[in-house]
């Protein structure tokens, strides 16, 4: 059966996209944020995952309001980058896993959970700079990637609880998939941020840090708060990080901090990376 | 689709709108147009003729009007979600940074956001 070899959590912040296309990699203003990337690098050039989970939303550049799923498997052969308005980034196209999505959707529906299934899609900066974060800039992606959408723009988003759970139940498709292909799943989002209202600008560096912790020691807590808990903690924006809830809950009750970053503002965001394997 | 603008006193969590029903409805127009963005015709359309690119949504004048002025914190108040209308900026020659985007929402001159939001030194 196929195996989960650890889970990673990171932001998805755009600029990071626009700091890689420019050049800035190495600038003062970034260097120290990507050198807190180089272990979990490591990390995953060790470990060689086969297939990347990625749990993340699209920021109304693939999805309009007309239709919004609050979560949908990607079950296409391939993801290009989309246009989000400045043209398509210049990467390499994400090569899918069919198969696993098709038995992922399977085993959520046996689960009760209901989600979209997404045969043909293009992918944002939500999936793209995870990606980017922890494999580099390949000339060709060595992973296969399932996406997960999660509806974190309109009212009323899931509950926290809900995407826990959803969690539990991806592990249960991996573990039941024949197959030795080896997992990865990746949280991504947050972490403290706000982009919209009088408010803009918040950033809760003490909570990130507690965050950081919680989602490794405590992460049923985490799971309890409510929305409008992570909307006040984290920033309108910053209540994405209950999609981290989502890689957590595929993991055991025991995991140990493999490795971890942080770093705020990076752009308006408290940045946060975390590498977990199960104990 | 004509909904009234929220009243900032209405939000539950201060200074803090929430994208839900009420401002998704008012806001659905402004937002579509700003979507369409995503595709190079329409952003040569709207370089083209901005007010002939916008009337093709139905916006409502108040809608336009923000717009076409570039007022951020105008846009979100009728129903504008940041992630659509961010695409406006890509289209102006000198294009408006997020953080500057923010700063007007926050009421502050960007020096000052950066330094009491951000905790930039300068």
């Amino acid at each position: 059966m196929a195996r989960i070899i650890g889970g990673l959590g990171t932001s998805h912040i755009p600029t990071i996209a626009m700091a890689l296309d420019r050049g800035l990699r190495d600038t003062p203003d970034w260097k120290p944020f990507f050198d807190g990337y180089i272990p979990g690098q490591q990390w995953v050039r060790e470990h060689k995952p086969d297939v990347a989970v990625v749990v993340f939303n699209d920021h109304g550049n693939s999805m309009f309001l007309d239709r919004m799923p609050t979560f949908a498997v990607g079950t296409a052969q391939e993801y290009r980058p989309v246009d989000e308005g400045w043209g398509p980034r210049p990467i390499p196209p994400f090569q899918g896993e069919q198969d696993f999505a098709w038995h992922l959707v399977d085993t959520l529906i046996d689960n009760s959970f209901d989600p979209t299934i997404i045969q043909e899609i293009e992918v944002d900066h939500g999936l793209q700079v995870p990606m980017e974060l922890f494999w580099g800039r390949p000339a060709a992606w060595p992973v296969r990637v399932v996406p997960i959408f999660v509806n974190v723009i309109q009212y009323p988003i899931p509950l926290p609880s809900r995407c826990y759970a959803l969690g539990k139940v991806l592990r249960q498709a991996i573990e039941s998939y024949e197959s030795d292909e080896r997992f990865v799943i990746l949280g991504t989002g947050g972490l403290s941020h706000q982009l919209q209202g009088a408010r803009s600008g918040f950033l809760n560096p003490a909570a990130d840090a507690a965050f950081l912790r919680d989602i490794a020691q405590d992460p049923e807590k985490l799971a309890g708060w409510s929305r409008e808990q992570y909307v006040e903690t984290f920033g309108s924006e910053g209540a994405e990080l209950i999609m981290w809830l989502v890689m957590r809950g595929a993991l055991n009750e025991r995991v140990e901090i493999m490795h971890q970053h942080y770093q705020a503002p990076t752009s308006m965001t408290g940045a946060g990376m975390i590498v977990l394997e199960n104990r | 689709m004509e909904a009234t603008p929220i009243s900032p006193d209405e939000d539950h969590i201060p200074d803090t709108p929430l994208f839900d029903r009420k401002r998704s409805l008012s806001g659905y127009r402004l937002n579509k147009m700003a979507m369409g963005l995503g595709e190079a015709a329409n952003r040569a359309a709207f370089k083209a003729d901005e007010a002939a690119y916008i009337d093709r949504f139905g916006l409502s004048p108040e809608q336009k009007h923000a717009v076409m002025t570039r007022d951020w914190r105008e846009m979100v108040r009728l129903g504008g979600n940041i992630f659509f209308v961010l695409k406006i900026s890509a289209l102006d020659p000198v294009p408006i940074r997020l953080t500057q985007i923010c700063a007007h929402q926050a009421g502050m001159e960007h020096a000052q956001f950066q330094r009491e939001r951000l905790g930039k030194k300068s």
